[in-house]
């Protein structure tokens, strides 16, 4: 059977969608508003402990010793768990590159200040911190490595001994004739960028409830789970059991962002239920957890780069140096981060060689993990920068060198020197209704008054492109394997026309299973009411990998339109033979079987799944009494990467400019957002709201990014933030509310037309903030190239000067 | 991030409470009071705070009035800071008091928090400290041997440590109705809406004949408790009020300081700084008050 999955919305079968496209409410929503939804710390099972974790209060040391009796002691106690245990039961977590992970509790020594060392399961969450308290640990204490300059000094004390050296890895990357294009530039410009630690930050932390079943020797881990499938691999891995041993219920999360670690905590609680009997064991991450060494730390890097531009503005080449310190190991993939810049390095721009030198090190610090929008937004925060630069040096305005290097519309598909291909897009088009939305001459204006005043006024214009739908041969170059990321569901309908889509995923928050229904209702034309998204458990649910690298609203618009042209053939055949004639004779349309040349004869899907699942007698030998499809959608036409790493990793191609415009408070370096516009390009607009949903969501991360949020270390890499206090998200009064318009410049290789749209703000927004920031200063003669661009930052910038 | 354990009490009276209070001191136990538990609640969670004992004060009646009384307002310490916020007397008033209790976290936590127990914590970050300290306000501590009232200058002893006796509960603070005609206003710098401040600055200003007659500056937030900037209001007593005298006044109270605190959201030069600052733009925005 081939399958036809439709690139146009066109090519749905229905005379007009009544769903997709549209501004649906989210089915989502009324669970969520009336607090119905089962979030993991919800859920109560019997018998169940809870665990608290004891966790290091060095950056590297020796445990030379564990005394955990009185804890075992204390009434309500039924388990304490070791690194003694752990050596004998659990192998280190996968990582990418291989080799480079701990153990869920440190075994012999501690990397990094909040690494577990002992678990507790007791009868409350207080019990067992109050157990926490009887434990006795000795440490002999170890140098540790605060910085990559430290990790890499020759005799500098090693994270992971066995390694002999700090760094996971260092190569470079070559695209095209970088010598020659940098050796024939008229100008080249460099500048070094900080971009200090940050990450997610859900309003949920990780939780889960693990149970082992001893006599099955089985694992239910019910929790937060953002990629249940991958979960439930690496758990089997790493607790040595069979993986079809292993089941994962992933329960609605309360937000994810890539923030999401478990591993560690799902293999404690395990462990801990082992130890207890098979009782099952709660633990939920408290927030000074998650923020000393949960999984929201990522991105910490230091640039060194430059671009050849040519006097007319011509940009020609990209060299990029990175030492990203990846902290104790890579057991958080934060080395992906790394690599996520390859499917979009040089931008929007007709740039024909570059250059990327990338050396990932281990230190101290806690492991990083992925953050929305993985590598790009400090990548292109380095390169819209340059561009910055660039156009000041040329007096040119930064929107007019954009648009002389912008890809042309008749270019796509278009394929950057790392190798990945644009599907489709209209870079001019977006710039210029965006300076029309801004005002952009009125903007400037009002800067140029605002300076002759003395008033520190600037305005940031970035465009960027948003990689959309990732696949693994993305990041084959730092140790991950394969190509095509599956995503599976299952359509089936019953005997009263209601619709069941069982996915892989569970909600997140930014509304898949809306799009789901959107699909599904539109292509068998029945109303969203009656579908119903389900989530199926590891053990029983297709291959799929859930949220992630901005692909599940066209990865599950995919396998939804696949099933349902699988669905709508059997129907064709059902209809067909009951009608007697041939299958070719009947069609889909509007929500009915009807015959091509007389449509007026005809029967509903409801009819058909009714006389499929009660009349076998009617059935055309061959077919099952099963109104049911499976399909499971790849990104098509993906490929190996050479050993530059060039492929074709992302499948689509989304893209957007923002204009902002900031003013600085000179007396208290405070930055206040004056105006904020955005227009983008995701071609199909599956359900508006939801895109503008993550463009305003990803804005207010990046607004963090620019301008609050650091994981601040000490110099012996004590880590200074452990609580909202000191990690500044910053809130409703921080973040502006954007003033946004669209264009659609479908993707003609994507499922509707649809592109990735979840993280291409927060690949702008720091970028377009620090522009705005420079370009207020550039009168000053002054540069802010480290984030966040906090008042005390950009105060002792102004004062050194003064 | 579950508190150590504790006894719990919620008394019914205010005799009660300080009967119950004098009894555990008695004991040798650590009581603690309960309030809003805006700020005590995270310390418990995290363990901060270890009290043996917490006497709640939530069930006694009667301590949470705000009233005009003999020429001086009069909030109970139970009080919520909302309460305070959405109060007419002290918008009309105390308008330098309700401007500061607006400066206070967030609605939310306003609803919760009370007023007394901002200044029986004491966190040198506080708005009200300052405010008192200017204002000349006047604390009600009830104890065994009934009332006492402390004044503003001797209520904040150093970092969140007031002058109260383990056996005494706030009960009230009190502090005199503006005078008319007199300048007022305070500053502060956050990171964020609603954050503690990295440098704050509450001011009253009184003009007359197109002179400073009278400043009473305070800063909050750079010291272990409030502090009074008398070298700037010394600077300004007499002086025509305008951009020069007031600029003079902040260069003077940034000087004036002794060791600023420091964190990572700001250094202790950053702080100096930022109360220069401040001091010279309450200024300005307290003299288009005055009349």
């Amino acid at each position: 059977m081939a399958f036809d999955i439709p690139t146009r919305t066109e090519d749905l079968p229905t005379d007009a969608p009544r769903f997709i496209g549209k501004t649906v409410n989210r089915i989502e929503d009324p669970a969520l508003v009336s607090g119905t939804v089962e979030f993991i710390d919800n859920l109560s099972l019997p018998g169940m402990l809870h665990c608290a974790i004891l966790r290091s209060p060095h950056p590297h040391a020796r445990i030379t010793r564990i005394d955990a009796s009185a804890a075992l002691a204390l009434p309500g106690v039924e388990a304490v768990l070791t690194g003694e245990d752990v050596a004998r039961w659990c192998d280190p977590c996968f990582t990418a590159p291989e080799g480079w992970g701990n153990y869920c509790l440190a075994v012999g020594k501690v990397r990094f200040v909040g690494e577990p060392v002992v678990a507790v399961a007791a009868s409350s969450r207080y019990v067992a911190e109050d157990a926490l308290e009887l434990i006795q640990v000795d440490y002999a204490l170890l140098d540790a490595v605060a910085n990559p300059d430290e990790a890499m000094a020759p005799g500098a004390p090693v994270v992971f001994e066995e390694r002999r050296t700090n760094v996971i890895q260092s190569r470079t990357y070559t695209w095209g004739e970088v010598d020659r294009v940098f050796a024939a530039a008229d100008r080249i410009v460099s500048r070094q960028f900080r971009w200090n630690r940050v990450g997610a930050n859900p309003t949920e932390t990780f939780g889960c409830i693990c149970q082992w079943d001893l006599a099955d020797n089985s694992l239910i881990c019910r929790g937060a789970y953002q990629t249940p499938r991958f979960m439930a691999i690496g758990r089997a891995a790493s607790l040595r059991l069979p993986a079809n041993k292993v089941k994962v219920v992933s329960h609605a999360q309360g937000g994810g962002f890539g923030g999401k670690g478990g591993p560690r905590g799902t293999d404690i609680a395990a462990l801990l239920s082992r130890k207890s009997g098979g009782r099952p064991v709660k633990y939920i991450e408290d927030r000074m957890e998650y923020l000393l060494a949960g999984g929201g730390q990522s991105w910490d890097r230091y640039y060194d780069a430059a671009l050849a531009v040519k006097a007319d503005g011509t940009v020609t080449g990209f060299k990029v140096r990175l030492v990203d310190d990846q902290g104790a190991g890579a057991e958080g993939y934060g080395t992906i981060s790394a690599a996520k810049p390859l499917a979009a390095f040089t931008g929007n721009y007709r740039i024909e060689a570059a250059f990327y030198d990338l050396t990932l090190v281990a230190t101290n610090r806690a492991p990083t993990y992925p953050y929305r929008g993985y590598g790009p937004p400090p990548h292109n925060l380095v390169l819209e920068s340059l561009m910055d630069v660039a156009a000041r040096e040329l007096a040119l305005d930064p929107a007019e060198l954009r648009r002389r290097n912008y890809i042309r519309p008749e270019q796509f598909p278009y394929t950057v020197p790392s190798g990945n291909e644009y599907d489709s897009g209209n870079y001019a088009a977006v710039l210029d209704r965006v300076l029309e939305l801004a005002d952009y001459r009125a903007l400037r204006e009002t800067q140029a008054q605002a300076r002759a005043e003395g008033r520190l006024v600037g305005i940031g214009v970035v465009s960027t492109v948003e990689p959309g739908v990732f696949d693994w041969n993305a990041y084959a170059t730092v140790g991950v394997p394969g190509v095509g990321v599956p995503e599976g569901v299952k359509v089936a309908v019953d005997v009263f026309g209601n619709v069941t889509v069982a996915v892989g995923f569970n909600l997140q928050g930014q509304g898949q299973f809306t799009v789901a229904a959107q699909v599904v209702a539109d292509y068998l034309g029945v109303d969203m009411n009656s579908v119903k998204v389900t989530t199926a458990s590891t053990d029983v649910a297709l291959p799929h990998f859930g949220q992630g690298g901005s692909r599940l609203g066209v990865a599950v618009t995919g396998a939804i339109l696949g099933a349902c042209d699988k669905l709508r053939q059997t129907f064709c055949r059902v209809v067909a033979h009951v009608m007697h004639t041939d299958p070719e004779q009947i069609e889909l349309f509007n929500g009915r079987l009807r015959m091509k040349q007389a449509p007026e004869h005809g029967m509903s899907i409801a009819e058909v799944a009714g006389l499929m699942l009660s009349r076998s007698d009617l059935l055309p030998p061959g077919v099952e009494p099963c109104p049911e499809a499976t399909f499971v959608w790849v990104s098509p036409n993906r490929n190996q990467p050479d050993d530059q790493g060039r492929c074709r990793s992302y499948l689509t191609a989304a893209a957007a400019t923002h204009v902002v415009q900031v003013e600085i408070d000179r007396d208290t370096g405070q930055v206040k957002i004056l105006g904020y516009y955005i227009v983008d390009d995701c071609g199909t607009r599956l359900n508006p709201a939801s895109v503008e949903g993550q463009l305003q969501g990803g804005v207010a991360q990046g607004v963090g990014a620019a301008l609050y949020e650091e994981y601040v270390y000490d110099a012996q890499c004590q880590p200074l933030v452990s609580t909202f206090v000191d990690y500044l998200v910053p809130t409703i009064h921080e973040v502006p509310m954007t003033v946004k318009d669209h264009l659609v410049t479908p993707s003609p290789v994507a499922p509707l037309g649809a592109k990735g749209c979840g993280e291409g703000a927060i690949h702008t927004t720091p970028a377009a903030l620090l522009c705005a920031i420079n370009d207020a200063l550039a009168p000053l003669g002054l540069e802010c190239r480290e984030t966040p661009a906090s008042p005390q930052r950009l105060w002792k910038l102004l004062h050194d000067q003064a | 991030m579950k508190p150590a354990p504790f006894d719990y009490h919620a008394p019914t009276s205010l005799a009660e409470a300080v009967a119950l209070l004098a009894r555990l001191d008695d004991e040798g136990c650590d009581a603690k009071i309960l309030a809003g538990g805006q700020s005590l609640m995270p310390m418990l969670a995290m363990r901060v705070a270890r009290p043996e004992a917490l006497v709640d004060l939530r069930r006694v009646p009667g301590l949470d009035a705000i009233r005009l009384q003999d020429g001086y307002i009069a909030i109970g310490a139970m009080a919520s800071k909302r309460a305070a916020e959405l109060s007419e007397l002290v918008r009309e008033k105390q308008p330098l008091f309700h401007a500061a209790t607006r400066l206070v976290g967030h609605q939310q936590i306003r609803n919760r928090g009370s007023v007394g127990g901002s200044f029986a914590h004491a966190d040198p970050a506080s708005e009200y400290p300052a405010v008192a300290l200017i204002l000349d306000m006047q604390m009600v501590a009830t104890g065994p041997d009934g009332e006492r009232v402390i004044p503003a200058d001797e209520f904040f002893v150093t970092y969140m440590t007031t002058a109260l006796e383990a056996g005494e509960i706030l009960t009230e603070v009190r502090m005199p109705v503006l005078p008319t005609g007199s300048g007022w206003a305070i500053q502060e710098i956050t990171r964020r809406n609603g954050d503690l401040a990295l440098a704050g600055v509450a001011l009253t200003l009184r003009l007359e004949a197109g002179r400073c007659t009278d400043a009473r500056i305070a800063a909050f937030g750079v010291d272990a408790t409030a502090v009074r900037l008398t070298a700037a209001e010394d600077s300004l007593r007499g002086a025509v009020p305008n951009s020069e005298s007031f600029a003079r006044a902040g260069a003077t109270a940034a000087a004036s300081l002794g060791d600023p605190m420091s964190c990572i959201h700001a250094s202790a030069d950053y702080r100096r700084h930022l109360v220069g600052t401040l001091v010279e733009r309450a200024l300005a925005e307290a003299a288009a008050r005055a009349r």
